[in-house]
């Protein structure tokens, strides 16, 4: 899910930034370290939005660097336990199949696909039923609950089901089957 | 291009306040056996069920205690999107970025593409101040922001579909069935009436 939210970050400049354009420099820094990261507690911070204040700065002792506390607003996409999510399958194999939601990326072991679906093996394999009704390949799209998030450093790996009701692939007529 | 963040803020704050003070069980309650009880404010469901079995008389409206997600969410300053929200928020900054991309210095991460299209899969992903006109009504049945905002992304087509998928709401089920089925059927006109004018479009673009 995102979320619109104000976060706090204490920037680091070098003296030779120091000048009429100080403030965009900053901004432009804080833009590069922070726009694309991922951390356990907010996610991922997609863009920045906006900046709510720059405080004054202070210069630190023995470097010349100057510390600027920076409050700046971001869009943060984090995913959360119990969650329904829309994803999109990337891979297939025989431990289940991995789908992507934005930029993170879900598991699911073949345990939590529905058993009537089994592994078809092949140049796109896939999980379908027998009948072949229903799908999950590469690029189908599929609705999804989060039953565990995992958070390292950089990324936000989930583990997902659809093996309740209302999960599974998403037909072009908007309808999971 | 900053968001209503602080609106937000207000909005959730309120909204928490509201929802303590809307229940009248923040104060004691005498009950009419003469006896004292005490609530206590902001305390977790399972207690709030033990206190109204010890309360003799009527039992008084419980007030809505947030989940631990929504508290800590609440705490840290932060403010739920919807996906059609999030949509036009980072759309907005890809066209600025369009503009500033003479800067070799400003790149928008692979994040950002992700995100963007993961958000722009809704149909109505233009329309989101009228989507959330449409599911404001929810609210004063309990419904809270985070709710409204997983209803939205679900994309459902009927209520059942809801409250399976939400589990939450099923504690508010008797009150809120008819608005939110009224509502997933305003919902279910919108994305039909945004399609047909995509397929339109593209029809007119091809000719």
């Amino acid at each position: 899910m995102f979320f619109h939210m104000i976060l706090e970050r204490n920037m680091h400049l070098h003296p030779r930034h120091f000048g009429r354009d100080l403030r965009d420099k900053l901004i432009t820094k804080l833009m590069k370290d922070v726009e694309g990261t991922c951390n356990g507690r907010h996610g991922f911070i997609v863009a920045i939005t906006g900046i709510e204040s720059v405080d004054k700065g202070l210069v630190l002792d023995g470097s010349g660097y100057a510390t600027f506390p920076v409050k700046y607003q971001c869009v943060v996409f984090r995913p959360f336990k119990g969650e329904i999510v829309e994803a999109v399958v990337s891979m297939v194999n025989k431990m289940g199949f991995f789908a992507e939601a934005g930029p993170v990326q879900i598991f699911i072991s073949n345990h939590l696909i529905p058993d009537d679906m089994e592994l078809q093996l092949g140049d796109m394999p896939n999980y379908s039923t027998s009948d072949g009704s229903v799908k999950i390949q590469k690029d189908c799209e599929v609705r999804l609950k989060i039953i565990g998030t995992r958070v390292d450093a950089t990324e936000i790996f989930c583990i997902g089901t659809i093996k309740d009701d209302f999960l599974g692939v998403i037909s072009d007529s908007g309808q999971t089957s | 291009m900053s968001e209503t963040g602080g609106q937000g803020f207000g909005n959730s704050k309120g909204g928490k306040s509201a929802h303590k003070s809307s229940g009248k069980d923040n104060g004691s309650a005498k009950s009419k056996g003469g006896r004292k009880v005490q609530f206590e404010s902001g305390g977790s469901g399972g207690k709030a069920g033990k206190e109204d079995k010890i309360a003799n008389g009527s039992r008084s409206p419980q007030a809505k205690v947030p989940s631990p997600l929504e508290r800590r969410l609440e705490q840290e300053n932060s403010e739920f999107l919807m996906d059609c929200e999030a949509a036009e928020i980072l759309q907005g900054i890809q066209e600025q970025m369009v503009m500033l991309s003479e800067d070799p210095n400003i790149k928008l991460p692979v994040s950002f593409d992700s995100g963007l299209s993961y958000a722009k899969r809704d149909s109505y992903c233009s329309k989101s101040q009228t989507v959330r006109k449409i599911l404001q009504p929810l609210q004063k049945y309990g419904v809270s922001n985070a709710e409204i905002c997983q209803i939205a992304n679900l994309r459902a087509e009927s209520v059942e579909e809801v409250f399976a998928l939400i589990p939450s709401l099923k504690a508010k089920e008797k009150k809120i069935k008819e608005p939110l089925r009224i509502a997933l059927g305003e919902l279910t006109n919108l994305r039909d009436a945004l399609d047909e004018l995509a397929r339109f479009k593209e029809s007119g673009a091809a000719v």
